[in-house]
């Protein structure tokens, strides 16, 4: 950022166009090397003569998926809108009931030892429940998604809360600013580095919510292929979900640290 | 990825000292509104058993939750433990043979792109529905986490450090287990501790999709008979197993690393 803003205007064409390709760059890097690992992987399996029952060629997977794309098509989609829903509203509950404990410290004592327990159910024995409650819907699986994201964002929105240098809220206070104020300039941005931390880890937890709950007798989703691979003992076609599932999950959590970069630009949390 | 260690480093933070007795409080509040709620209406125990009707569920499937949890606690002890293990010896791999990094690092890093759950239909079919697949689910979920927080307590040593004892003639190994281990161990245990839940978790999950015992398969079992009472039995002992899982770990950590 820095090199920018010091960059004469006659630059800064060029600086503004490497910033948006060095994205595009990383990409097409990354693929070079998926594909390389993928060649490698199916010389491997070729030259070891591995049983296609444990690991099967990188192309009899890709060709099964290109084979019949539609039910992989749709599970991702449905998978996907899942995840999404789950993980907006888990990121906003989160954020919302991290500043409401920050500010009321009563009740955060009282509400956040249930929390910690409630995340120690297992997941999946929820799930039966809430598939119970919600009838056999979208919305069932967001809330098996939503209840595993809240909590991590809940964490780090109170720990980037707190750790606001009180210095810079006195500073702010003696020049008026209201208590609102206060956390829209300076606590809730001052936090954002150690909210987005937990918002990556929660990309991946809420994909396990969705697919996870996807197994209590749904007909579409990447967890129901996953699942009827196994019934039917069809390894190619749980090796063609598990692939579809990494992509997406890649895919959330690439979005998610776009959104931190372009949001977070004076530097993220490692 | 400290996101782990952060999270560590928060519980004890944000469990305090006087907040103990507001938590109780809270916990106490929690199920008389439970049980108000679920008596009060009348619920059926498909939508919300009262609290009192799952521990008298508990004690009177004693003889079948009791087997079920140490069968599934086993599970998670040894893959935790082969799990934790792996992470270690991985990322300390990584800091004796630097070139080892590029193929590791890549290797590691996609298959924790694919969600733990979903490898659990091809674990199942590879090593069968006894306890071998949720040892190797469980290993898979714990030795990730612990081989990131492992490797970046190893990377924080002070290079300055490094470069005394080379000087004095340590040798590779000899700066890792003196210097390097010592360093890293707060990161290691920050990161074991959050493994905790997570291993239990996943050896339940594995279990629900096949086996012949433990936490997971009484779950799948009362689904199936529709015995939501039994369901939420089920879930407060598991709940109960990782507190107690958890409490160990963190209790052994503060004993062990006394020096942080």
């Amino acid at each position: 950022m820095s090199g920018a803003l010091v960059a004469s205007p006659a630059s800064r064409p060029e600086t503004m166009s490497l910033a948006l390709l060095a994205p595009l760059w990383r990409f097409a890097r990354g693929l070079f090397w998926l594909a390389v690992v993928l060649a490698v992987a199916e010389g491997l399996i070729v030259l070891f003569g591995v049983r296609p029952y444990y690991v099967p060629r990188p192309s009899v997977v890709i060709g099964a998926i290109l084979a019949t794309p539609t039910p992989y098509v749709q599970g991702f989609l449905r998978t996907l809108s899942e995840t999404l829903l789950g993980f907006a509203s888990g990121a906003v509950f989160g954020i919302g009931i991290g500043v409401l404990f920050f500010r009321a410290r009563a009740l955060r004592e009282l509400v956040f030892p249930i929390f910690i327990v409630s995340q120690t159910i297992p997941v999946i024995a929820f799930g039966a429940l809430v598939v119970l409650w919600f009838g056999n819907t979208l919305v069932a699986k967001a809330a098996i998604s939503f209840y595993l994201t809240f909590f991590p964002v809940t964490v780090n929105t109170l720990l980037g809360l707190e750790g606001v240098d009180p210095r810079q809220e006195a500073l702010m206070r003696s020049f008026g600013a209201s208590r609102f104020k206060l956390l829209t300039h300076l606590q809730l941005p001052s936090a954002l580095p150690q909210i987005f931390v937990a918002l990556r880890l929660a990309s991946a937890l809420a994909l396990v919510g969705a697919l996870v709950g996807e197994w209590f007798g749904d007909t579409v989703g990447l967890g129901v292929l996953l699942l009827q691979g196994m019934y039917n003992e069809n390894v190619v076609a749980i090796w063609a979900a598990i692939a579809v599932c990494a992509l997406l999950g890649t895919g959330l959590y690439a979005a998610v640290s776009m959104i931190e970069k372009w949001l977070v630009f004076w530097g993220a949390e490692q | 990825m400290s996101a782990t260690a952060d999270f560590a480093a928060a519980l004890p933070r944000v469990l305090g000292s006087r907040t103990v007795q507001r938590g109780v409080l809270g916990m106490v509040l929690l199920v008389a509104v439970w049980e108000g709620v679920a008596r009060g209406f009348a619920l059926p125990a498909y939508t919300l058993p009262a609290v009192s009707a799952i521990l008298v569920n508990i004690v009177d499937s004693w003889a079948v939750l009791a087997p079920a949890a140490s069968y599934t606690l086993t599970e998670s002890l040894l893959g935790y433990g082969v799990g934790s293990l792996i992470g270690i010896a991985l990322a300390g791999l990584i800091t004796l043979v630097p070139r080892a990094r590029a193929a590791i690092l890549p290797v590691a890093t996609a298959i924790n792109s694919v969600p733990v759950v979903a490898w659990s239909p091809l674990i199942l079919l590879w090593f069968g529905i006894g306890i071998a697949s949720k040892v190797v689910m469980v290993a898979l979920a714990v030795s990730f986490t612990v081989f990131l927080s492992a490797l970046a307590g190893f990377d924080r040593v002070d290079r300055r450090a490094a470069d005394l004892m080379r000087s004095f003639g340590a040798g590779r190994l000899s700066v890792l287990w003196r210097l390097r281990l010592p360093t890293a161990l707060p990161l290691i245990a920050a990161g074991m501790r959050v493994s905790t839940v997570r291993a239990i978790i996943v050896a339940i999950v594995t279990e629900m999709l096949g086996a012949y015992d433990g936490i997971g398969w009484v779950i799948y079992q009362a689904v199936l008979q529709v015995d939501f009472v039994r369901v939420w039995s089920a879930i407060f002992v598991a709940s109960a197993i990782s507190l107690a899982f958890f409490g160990l770990v963190s209790f052994c950590e503060r004993r062990l690393i006394f020096w942080t």
